[in-house]
């Protein structure tokens, strides 16, 4: 662990002094105040339609910032050899993997957690205009939601991280990283409709019902952090589904971030 | 201190998967305090042996120890100082940040480590650009970051890539300095160089690597004693004629 914090800590102010950053957030910005447009406009759900476009947000500017930000941190030090300054330290390859993650976990959780303090600014704006269509409203499952959204986007850089160790290019890791994030969100949807083809009239072939099984085990399930439905309804998210997911994702990112160590150890830097 | 025994090392170039040898039994020990200056042109084999010392690349066979440790073992490096070739750092961080990171990953204590961070910004000029990003940075202000660096943790060994690469005269006097340092203090140097002059005023001992393969070690005085130039053994060594063109 003394080797992992300084690492970490460099890897963090490195990614938040990022100027990617800075359009990131903007965009944010962007969003949480067309959510106020958006609520004004349609004057149906609205508290809602606030609360799903403000958790959208902050899940969409998460991505960006794992795929334009987390990603060029590791590839960065490859492609310009800054690795050499960390692996000339008494830090092992796996140690350097670890460190690293580390510290993009920590700047999800910084970014995620700046987020969503504007994200519930923006649902405060439109209930205050509006307040007769937040009946429902609950604070509690939005806080919820924004910390599987922070957990989803670990796992996601997790995932990256494994593939940037064993590529060259940061823009297959971009690729296969943005790949595993949409099959991590439709495929547990889609095994169920395979699974069940006659519930909706459909014939799926046997090859169909292997590979979508083979994809649901293969890559990670990130539809199940996703709770913006029940955040929006305020519906009830039991503490098994809360505790399970988070020990899913908690383990997952560990196995994917230990793998990648291994394989990142078996690597050379000319 | 640094052990070297029959390296060899090959890179696969190319679509076809060529086979190039970087290194051919490759052979060197530098005793404790000493200055080792290792020469060489081009593409020689000098920083392929270096990041082989520093375990960035592994030799296909042969060994490389440091202070008696194979070189693969991580903690080695706590008592070895690098500066790679043309350093590169990250961009947002400033020249004490990133003495922070290399003091901290090699375990100097944080108290210790303020004091030893200030001093060593200073000796290499960088204390008014301290808390400036490095993405501000000259070359030569990188390299001087990089030394700095290389240093912050008081390593027993030091090894320099062509440290007075990119720097202006008087960056050149103060590596050259820095090196003279380092000596005095007992540390063991293995600095590489293409610049005859360097490795002249700074070595105890030399090596001269052409085309992957050892030519030549010595110690300088001897292999400069027979009234024959430095510039004369290496041209002689690696077989080039007038004008500096192979024969």
């Amino acid at each position: 662990m003394r080797a992992l914090w300084p690492l970490a800590v460099i890897t963090y102010k490195e990614g938040i002094r990022n100027r990617a950053m800075y359009g990131i957030f903007l965009l944010a910005l962007l969003l949480f105040a067309a959510n106020f447009l958006i609520c004004g406009m349609i004057m149906q759900e609205v508290g809602k339609v606030a609360v799903d476009v403000a958790l959208s947000a902050v899940s969409f500017s998460g991505l960006l910032l794992v795929l334009f930000v987390g990603i060029n941190l590791l590839a960065k030090d490859l492609d310009r050899r800054t690795i050499y300054m960390v692996l000339a330290r008494p830090i092992s390859r796996g140690q350097y993997i670890w460190g690293k993650f580390f510290g993009m976990a920590m700047l999800i959780i910084s970014a995620v957690g700046c987020l969503g303090g504007c994200a519930l600014l923006s649902i405060a704006s439109v209930r205050w205009a509006f307040p007769g269509y937040f009946p429902r409203f609950a604070l509690g499952p939005v806080v919820l939601a924004l910390l599987l959204i922070a957990l989803m986007l670990i796992l996601l850089s997790a995932v990256s991280f494994l593939f940037a160790s064993f590529t060259t290019s940061s823009f297959v890791t971009l690729i296969l990283t943005i790949i595993s994030y949409f099959i991590g969100h439709g495929v547990a949807a889609i095994k169920a409709l395979v699974e069940a083809p006659e519930t909706v009239g459909i014939e799926v072939s046997t090859a169909t019902v292997r590979l979508v099984k083979g994809a649901y085990y293969m890559f990670p399930n990130f539809s199940l952090f996703d709770i913006k439905i029940q955040a929006a309804h305020n519906l009830p998210v039991s503490g098994t589904y809360v505790a399970g997911t988070l020990a899913y994702g908690l383990i997952y990112s560990a196995l994917v971030v230990t793998l990648a160590g291994l394989i990142f150890s078996r690597r050379e830097f000319p | 201190m640094i052990s070297i025994e029959g390296l060899y090392k090959s890179f696969r170039e190319g679509l076809l998967g060529r086979k190039v040898h970087a290194l051919q039994d490759v052979s060197i020990d530098i005793s404790p305090g000493e200055v080792f200056g290792f020469l060489g042109p081009n593409g020689a084999g000098k920083s392929t042996t270096i990041k082989i010392l520093l375990n960035l690349i592994r030799p296909d066979s042969g060994r490389a120890l440091i202070l008696d440790h194979a070189v693969q073992d991580p903690m080695v490096r706590k008592k070895v100082g690098y500066l790679p070739e043309n350093p590169y750092f990250y961009d947002y961080l400033s020249a004490k940040e990133l003495l922070w990171f290399g003091g901290r990953a090699s375990g100097v204590d944080s108290r210790i480590l303020k004091s030893r961070i200030s001093e060593l910004l200073d000796r290499v000029g960088l204390q008014a650009a301290e808390k400036r990003h490095l993405r501000t940075y000259s070359k030569g202000m990188v390299q001087r970051a990089g030394l700095a660096l290389a240093l912050v943790h008081d390593p027993a060994v030091v090894i320099l890539d062509e440290p007075m690469s990119g720097l202006d005269p008087l960056g050149r006097k103060m590596v050259g300095d820095l090196i003279l340092e380092l000596k005095a203090q007992g540390k063991t140097v293995f600095f590489s160089s293409h610049i005859l002059n360097d490795i002249e005023r700074f070595s105890d001992r030399i090596g001269i690597i052409d085309e992957g393969r050892l030519r030549l070690t010595g110690n300088l005085a001897e292999v400069v004693s027979r009234g024959e130039s430095l510039e004369d053994v290496f041209m002689r060594t690696i077989g080039a004629g007038e004008g500096g063109v192979r024969q």
